[in-house]
């Protein structure tokens, strides 16, 4: 593709810039001020994307790998005899399997491997009194509008592998599994569960 | 050429990503330990107290953990804790049986509502300006002492005065204990549409100065003079639960409601038969009842009560009141009166009970004398399918409630006016007086003069924001409840629950800031009141309630549980006690005209301010929920409305939207009209709740206040306010716009008979 | 049998009070709009009740009427949606898929009831606001329309509930937000298809109509008229 003229391409620019800077003013105009205090980051929920790169994110589906605070390892806490329910706790009750709080870290590693410098790092934020601000891998766009329900999938014995890959390779958690709605239909297909729309979005 | 352009494309773009990336918000909040082990994803069911009007139903709060920004120890973070998603009656509360009216559903907003004083706040401007510092729980309660202490060492005990929306329960014997031992008079208990007159008709009536239960679920007949029972009126939920049986929960059997008022309410709207009465002739229709039902012999001779007693020619049959002279008092036919008292006279059982405009007239107490002796006629009175009083404890000191809470919140305040050059130190916890009063009678000029104020409540209103010193309550939500309810149920209810909810924000529950200062101040008030918390002075007083040995720890513990876990104690073992007080003595009265404030001539016009289903009194204007929620009668969103007979309107050119000012003799104030073919001619009508000028940003600048323009007219005995008894004048003044919901969902600014 | 939901609203019960209107809003996330949205017609009110005067005074009479979706058997707006985003499930709902809608408004153009709403602008909650937000419900974007789902999100959670405890649903067992609330009790839903709920009962009552049946939508919604008083 060849465009003859020059200034197309720099408007092209200006627009992308335009657009970049515009889609946080529209957020950011939808609040109100007198909250900007109290709520440093938005005074408003909304369901506005944050910004154009928050945008473009959500359309293409792209989820990258989010640094997590803390060099956490599945692979070491797994050998050591742990399995995700230890952590993962709530998964068969409902629908949020959870990420446990610093609470339950701290009741082993008060004692364990304290000499570790990640161990430290966590005690230190404990002592603060301050939780571990793990950064969510496993999400679904809000414009999905999905309501998945971890429960009846544990039940029906699917298991955890399946969607959140072999933890006993890994440290952190990555998206190993291409979680998208062909994904989950397939599967649904296959244990001859329901593929009606209204099952998942609502 | 083409490559070069794409890269500087792509590198632009891929740079707003990436900044975007390291900027992104919520990664740079710092995270709390949760104070709370919640499962995420699952509910908890927790019991609680409806605060949002007086009849006090029982609550279930959905509780989910969710995330949260607070403020912890100075500093903004995140924080996973139980947050409130949902409200739903409490299934087993006597009162409302697992249902809730749209305000108790609204109440969800009020934890979470923005303009919600989250900390400790001291004046830093001009009084009124609104201006406010932040400052910590030391400094105010230091400063609170600091002003209370004094006042003590110095005798002037008495300048204290407490200013308080109704409550019952351990936490007014609280606030009644700290004053008592302060010195200090007792609370002024305010509200914008007291039951005074009510409660002090029942008393003389039927020695019980409260509110009544209505038995709807097993009566025949209700004749309703004014009371808007099924929205605003007494205890809602209740009579609307009684009143769908009494439609159609009885197989064959469905009562009748008759329903006597100026303008069609939302209560109005359901009755079998509608009765315009001419305003303040209530009584004198009611009588026109009785007599019929008395010169025909309807009912046995022996209802000669104490009721009928107290009024002016009652033992000769009423022989002012024929059919013919009630139809020129009232402009209702004589054969109506006489086919209605024939009516309820042979639909056992049959009640009559009167509550809202009728009682705010000069003549007010004698129009509920006259309905409550209708009812005694009837035979209805602690009868099934009548009027009931629900049994108070009679083991606790709110059994006194009674005595005091028939006088007049309209009195009340005007006697803290009176002494308000000599009060030293106000304290306010949820009372709006400069809101409800009428503005001629200067309630926002008293207290201004006075030199120290302290607020309580969560949020900053047009009374609050005279305060010098903040100290925000927590939302009823995050607080212990309790409440022993009036009125709603035939059985004995005490209502308690702990805290659904951690707080949210740096507030203290108020009744544990009263322990504290009591505590500071020492001396008697420490001894008056040893408790640290209000959660100890529950546990002392109730944790006996629900069986269990006296003095068995154990028992005692599990009964004080089970109530916590049921959301209070209930007992239909509770017997009504004898009518509290000694029948007091009062001379026969007559039913009066009543008198209305502005000569016809020059006002042609009543004027009737209506409690707002939505907003009640007002105080319920900052939830946007609420604004939003279309008025069941007008369809109003977001708006006041001047209410308009059609022909009325033609004549003074006023259309559909139209700005109309309406002007008493005390004031003016500007609104939409609303034509509406449900009030007559010589009628305007207003819903209460706008026209804040500081209650946050839903509510503040929106509307019109009728209650300002009211007359200071008052019904003699109690010295409650008459608010319906003012006359006014209107006259068009420019083209406005209404939010309606109705017909097309648009605005109709133009749109004549477009209702 | 499959499930097939509906709902029984008996008028001669309700008064109007709106209390289903405020927990509807409250269940299902529905967004505020503000006084000048609400006066072009946008407010967002899932389930409303319609009031009709009649007559002058001082004979005059308001009736109150409680509309909502009728998930209707021949829905006219499912037909029209180009993106099948409004269609009919297994369990007799009309579904409103929200990340199907295209936002053409076409299904509400086609309602005869007027029970469907389009998010004109992103919704906007002041914060703390949010935090009351039901996490079982989607929160809608601009360009969505959105409408009464019978509390689909109760539905779910009653039939997961059910099956891991191996049974069926009990009758009653839960209720739409609007129905739970009312306090007289004037609606009651169910499994239409259960011949012993309460609901089916209801419907084969001699007092049972439909609104705009003629139309041939054949509603799932039946109403009571309000009866009259006889002595």
């Amino acid at each position: 593709m060849h465009i003859r003229y020059r200034w197309v391409y720099v408007l092209l620019a200006l627009g992308i810039l335009a657009g970049a800077l515009v889609t946080p003013i529209i957020y950011w105009a939808e609040q109100g001020a007198a909250n900007a205090a109290q709520y440093p980051t938005a005074p408003v929920f909304t369901s506005a994307h944050r910004s154009l790169a928050d945008a473009i994110r959500d359309f293409f589906g792209l989820h990258p790998t989010p640094v997590q605070p803390i060099a956490y390892t599945h692979k070491v806490h797994l050998a050591n005899g742990m399995d995700c329910t230890n952590c993962h706790a709530n998964v068969e009750s409902g629908p949020v399997a959870g990420i446990p709080s610093i609470k339950l870290c701290m009741m082993c590693h008060q004692a364990v491997a304290t000499d570790k410098p990640e161990i430290k790092k966590m005690a230190a934020l404990s002592a603060r009194g301050e939780d571990i601000q793990w950064q969510r891998v496993y999400d679904y766009s809000p414009t999905a509008h999905v309501q998945f329900n971890h429960a009846p999938h544990v039940r029906a014995k699917v298991e955890c592998a399946t969607c959140h890959g072999d933890m006993r390779q890994r440290t952190v958690a990555v998206r190993t599994v291409n979680m998208d709605m062909g994904f989950c239909v397939n599967c649904h297909k296959l244990k001859k569960v329901s593929v009606e729309c209204i099952i998942c979005h609502f | 050429m083409e490559r070069r352009n794409f890269l500087k494309v792509a590198a632009i773009t891929g740079a707003t990503t990436a900044l975007d990336h390291c900027g992104h918000p919520d990664h740079q909040l710092i995270r709390f330990i949760p104070e709370e082990d919640l499962t995420p994803g699952v509910a908890e069911w927790k019991p609680s107290v409806c605060t949002m009007c007086p009849a006090g139903c029982g609550l279930l709060v959905r509780v989910m953990e969710g995330d949260a920004e607070v403020v912890r120890n100075g500093q903004v973070g995140l924080m996973r804790m139980g947050l409130a998603k949902k409200l739903e009656g409490n299934p087993n509360h006597p009162i409302n049986q697992g249902k809730l009216c749209p305000r108790g559903q609204a109440g969800l907003q009020v934890t979470y509502h923005p303009d919600r004083l989250a900390h400790p706040l001291k004046r830093s401007g001009p009084r009124g300006s609104g201006q406010f510092q932040e400052i910590s729980w030391g400094e105010a309660i230091t400063q609170l002492v600091g002003r209370l202490a004094p006042l003590r060492s110095a005798n002037q005990s008495a300048s204290l005065a407490f200013v308080t929306k109704p409550i019952r329960g351990r936490r007014r014997d609280l606030m009644e204990q700290f004053l008592k031992a302060f010195g200090a008079p007792p609370g002024i208990s305010f509200e914008a549409f007291d039951e005074a007159v009510l409660r002090r008709a029942n008393q003389l009536s039927f020695g019980r100065p409260q509110m009544p239960t209505l038995d709807l679920a097993r009566t025949n007949y209700i004749i309703v003079f004014g009371a808007d029972f099924l929205g605003t009126w007494n205890s809602p939920v209740a009579q609307s639960v009684g009143y769908g049986v009494m439609r159609q929960g009885r197989a064959g059997s469905r009562g009748k409601f008759v329903m006597v008022e100026p303008r069609m309410s939302q209560t109005g709207a359901n009755a079998d038969e509608w009765v315009p009465a001419r305003m303040g002739a209530e009584g004198v229709l009611a009588l026109g009842l009785a007599h019929v039902i008395l010169n025909q012999k309807l009912r046995p001779a022996g209802d000669m009560s104490r009721a009928g007693s107290l009024i002016k020619g009652w033992g000769e049959g009423l022989p002012e009141y024929t059919p013919q002279a009630v139809e020129s008092r009232t402009g209702i036919p004589a054969a109506t009166v006489t086919r209605l008292a024939r009516e309820m006279a042979s639909h056992a059982p049959a009640m009559a009970i009167i509550g809202g405009p009728p009682l705010a007239q000069t003549n007010g107490l004698a129009s509920a004398l006259a309905v409550n002796a209708l009812t005694a006629l009837l035979g209805s009175v602690e009868k099934p399918g009548g009027l009931l009083f629900t049994p108070l404890l009679s083991s606790s000191p709110i059994a006194e409630e009674g005595s005091r809470a028939s006088l007049a919140s309209f009195a009340q305040i005007q006697t803290l006016l009176e002494k308000a050059p000599g009060i030293q130190a106000l304290l306010l916890c949820d009372a709006n007086p400069v809101f409800s009063c009428p503005r001629s009678a200067g309630v926002r000029e008293a207290l201004e003069k006075i030199p120290f104020i302290a607020s309580f409540g969560n949020f900053i209103d047009e009374t609050s924001v005279l305060a010098d010193l903040i100290l925000p309550d927590h939302s009823s939500l995050e607080s212990w409840q309790d409440n022993v309810p009036e009125s709603g149920a035939p059985e004995g209810v005490v209502s308690l629950a702990p805290p659904a909810l951690h707080p949210l924000h740096t507030t203290r529950a108020m009744p544990d800031v009263l322990l504290e200062v009591a505590h500071q101040l020492g001396g008697p008030m420490a001894t008056a009141l040893p408790f640290k918390t209000l959660e100890d002075m529950l546990r002392t007083t109730y944790g006996g309630l629900g069986g269990g040995k006296k003095h068995d720890p154990k028992e005692d513990a599990a009964a004080w549980d089970k109530i916590k876990a049921d959301g209070g104690w209930w007992s239909a073992q509770v017997q009504p006690s004898a009518p509290l007080l000694n029948p007091v003595s009062h001379p026969p009265i007559a039913m009066t005209e009543p008198e209305f404030d502005g000569a016809e001539v020059d006002f042609p016009l009543h004027f009737l301010p209506c409690a707002s289903q939505m907003l009640l009194d007002g105080s319920l204007a900052h939830l946007p929920w609420l604004q939003e929620t279309p008025d069941p009668v007008s369809t109003v969103m977001w708006g006041t409305w001047v209410e308009i007979n059609p022909k009325t309107a033609g004549q003074k050119g006023i259309k559909q939207g139209d700005v109309v000012e309406v002007k008493s003799q005390h004031g003016s104030l500007r609104a939409p009209a609303l034509i509406s073919p449900g009030i007559g001619p010589g009628t305007v009508a207003m819903p209460v709740g706008q026209g804040h000028e500081h209650f946050g940003r839903y509510a503040s600048g929106r509307g019109a206040n009728p209650l300002a323009i009211l007359a200071p007219m008052i019904e003699p005995e109690t010295g409650a306010l008459a608010w319906a008894a003012t006359r006014v004048k209107i006259s068009r003044v420019g083209e406005g716009r209404l939010a309606l919901f109705a017909g097309g969902l648009r605005a109709h600014p133009q749109d004549e008979g477009q209702r | 049998m499959a499930r097939k939901w509906g709902m029984v609203v008996d008028l001669d019960r309700c008064t109007g009070c709106e209390a289903c209107v405020v927990a509807c809003r409250a269940e299902n996330n529905v967004p505020t709009v503000g006084e000048d949205q609400a006066a072009r017609g946008r407010a967002i009110h899932w389930i409303r009740v319609e009031r009709y005067w009649e007559g002058e005074f001082p004979d005059v009479r308001l009736k109150f009427r409680p509309i909502l979706c009728q998930q209707c058997d021949s829905a006219p707006c499912e037909p029209t949606c180009p993106t099948y985003a409004s269609h009919h499930t297994s369990e007799g709902l009309n579904a409103q898929i929200y990340n199907r809608c295209i936002g053409t408004r076409y299904c509400a153009n086609a309602c005869p009831y007027s029970v469907r709403f389009f998010n004109f602008y992103n919704p906007v909650w002041d914060k703390p606001f949010h935090l009351q937000l039901n996490p079982d419900v989607s929160v809608r974007e601009v360009g969505v329309m959105e409408k009464c789902t019978f509390c689909v999100q109760r539905i779910q959670a009653a039939e997961i509930q059910a099956d891991a405890e191996k049974r069926g649903l009990k009758d009653g067992e839960f209720n739409p937000a609007c129905v739970q609330t009312c306090p007289p009790k004037a609606m009651v839903f169910g499994d239409l298809n259960d011949p012993e709920s309460e609901v089916a009962r209801l419907a084969r009552s001699n007092r049972a109509t439909k609104l705009l049946g003629e139309l041939g939508t054949k509603p799932n919604v039946t109403y009571f008229e309000a009866e009259s008083w006889e002595e």
